[in-house]
């Protein structure tokens, strides 16, 4: 196993004004990990994420995608981009999908996810027109390509955003709590399209506080307490012999 | 009371009302031109870049408009550099000195609604953008000013009736829009009331006009897009 990583995250520190919220994160992802975080709210969980492409600057850190390292620059106390060409090609190939959605509401469910590839990747329309749809067909929201997104309920617009997600190709995709703004019966069809991913051998890290869902889907399980890494391993010996106490407690409260 | 001059000169007041159209029209169009990059300078992190925007509206919307008609018109000729330049046949015209004043001044208005509206975005469509990889030119491109537009209407339709009201000071500097026509009209004929009325009425109209024009242009800008409301992206 010498393949090096698709994704390698060391030392992620990030400190909000006087909050020290990550206190030094490492994780590594290979090709076909499916990778899910848990922990409490306000754990740090999302800030972790979005620290990976730079939706937040970390304090500290290092981003490394493809073996190949992000240039970071210091700024005020952060670290910025340093060569904003390499940080949006990096964000290009690194998918994220966001708790609330967040289509974009002037556009019809088929040109939301073919806004990307279109006019970021500069595909060819016909060829994007098709792959789009044919994306729509696998999250099952084909029928609904020429409505907006505000006629569409909670489930189908985050299938949307997973198709608007696939549609660029990704290498890895994060998920930040993909299913918590949903109604608890659209869940269901949010997780089904997501399990598939995860069989197809997609390279994807998942906040969540779906645990059988985690239990079931994952490659290793990573819990997060108070922003560091307090427990992980394989799912088995996460949910069933963690060696963290915090970590029992976590999941005995929630699952 | 005599409406018999209104009958007769009516004319003569669409005359001046089409002059008034046009200073608010060819105003509003530049104004807007004119608005875009300042409100884009003036989102700027860099003091450098929104300095200039900064202090830009915050002359024009501090400062009267008859006194920036009087600035342009009085002001300009004072230069020998406008006297001798190819603009001087332009700007000595009362006209175009009107159409330069308002299109100053409304572009600053302007400037700061659309910097509204693009603050009002909400953060997490951004974050959309620049998850695929977008350039900040593409995420204006394609995302932020065709949504921008739509939140933009209501307040900038609204901007256009007052630039409409405001027109009528074009009529202090001899333009002959509609109230400048409509004071002459009653220098002749000594029935202020009834050619006021008249004129008032016709501005009723046009600002009638210009809503009911933006009511249809919103309602189908913002069909699918429920109510613009301003929300914060949740951290969960
Ligand atoms: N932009 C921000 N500014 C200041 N504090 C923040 C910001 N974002 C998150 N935090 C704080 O960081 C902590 C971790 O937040 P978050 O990463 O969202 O946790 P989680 O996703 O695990 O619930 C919380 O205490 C939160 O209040
Ligand atoms: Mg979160």
């Amino acid at each position: 196993m010498s393949k090096a990583p698709a994704l390698e995250l060391i030392d992620i520190h990030k400190t909000f004004t006087d909050v020290e919220v990550l206190k030094g994160i490492s994780l590594k992802a290979y090709d076909g990990d499916v990778i899910s975080i848990l922990g409490s709210s306000g754990s740090g969980k999302s800030t972790f994420l979005r620290c990976i492409n730079l939706l937040e600057n970390p304090t500290k850190g290092e981003i490394i995608f493809n073996g190949e390292s992000l240039k970071l620059a210091s700024s005020g106390r952060d670290l910025a981009a340093a060569d904003m060409k390499q940080l949006t090609k990096m964000r290009q190939q690194i998918g994220f999908v966001f708790q609330s959605f967040n289509l974009w509401p002037h556009m019809t469910v088929l040109q939301n996810v073919m806004e990307g590839p279109a006019h970021v990747l500069k595909r060819p329309k016909q060829e994007v027109m098709d792959y789009a749809e044919h994306l729509l067909n696998k999250v099952g929201i084909a029928d609904k390509k020429h409505m907006y997104p505000n006629q569409l309920s909670g489930g189908q617009q985050q299938r949307v955003a997973i198709a608007r997600t696939l549609a660029m190709d990704p290498q890895v995709i994060l998920f930040d709590e993909p299913t918590s703004a949903l109604d608890p019966e659209l869940v269901g069809e949010v997780l089904g399209v997501m399990r598939k991913l995860a069989e197809e051998g997609r390279t994807m890290l998942i906040v969540t506080h779906e645990m059988s869902f985690a239990k079931e889907v994952s490659s290793e399980v990573v819990f997060l307490h108070k922003g560091v890494v307090e427990e992980k391993g394989t799912p088995d010996k996460v949910f069933n012999s963690p060696d963290s106490e915090r970590c029992r407690a976590f999941l005995s409260s929630t699952y | 009371m005599d409406f018999s001059v209104v009958v007769e000169y009516f004319p003569r007041l669409l005359e001046g009302a089409w002059v008034s159209v046009q200073l608010v029209a060819l105003s509003v169009v530049l104004g807007a031109l004119v608005a875009l990059p300042i409100a884009l300078a003036r989102i700027s992190q860099n003091w450098w870049i929104k300095g200039f925007p900064y202090a830009y509206i915050f002359f024009f919307r501090g400062t009267p408009l008859l006194v920036q008609i009087f600035l342009v018109y009085y002001g300009a000729s004072q230069f020998d550099v406008v006297r001798e330049s190819i603009l001087w046949p332009i700007l000595r015209e009362p006209y175009w000195c009107a159409i330069i004043a308002f299109t100053l001044n409304t572009s600053a208005y302007t400037a700061e609604i659309f910097r509204g509206a693009i603050q009002a975005i909400p953060e997490g469509e951004v974050e959309a953008c620049k998850v695929v990889g977008m350039t900040k030119a593409q995420m204006y491109r394609r995302v932020l000013l065709p949504r921008a537009f739509g939140i933009v209407l209501p307040a900038y339709g609204n901007e256009i009736i007052l630039m409409l009201k405001g027109s009528a000071l074009a009529s202090t500097i001899t333009i002959l829009d509609l109230t400048g026509m409509a004071r002459t009209i009653i220098a002749r004929t000594y029935t202020p009331i009834e050619i006021f009325l008249a004129a008032g009425g016709i501005y009723l109209v046009i600002s009638m006009v210009i809503i009911a024009i933006f009511r249809q242009v919103e309602k189908r800008q913002n069909r699918y897009l429920g109510t613009v409301s301003i929300k914060v992206p949740d951290k969960g």
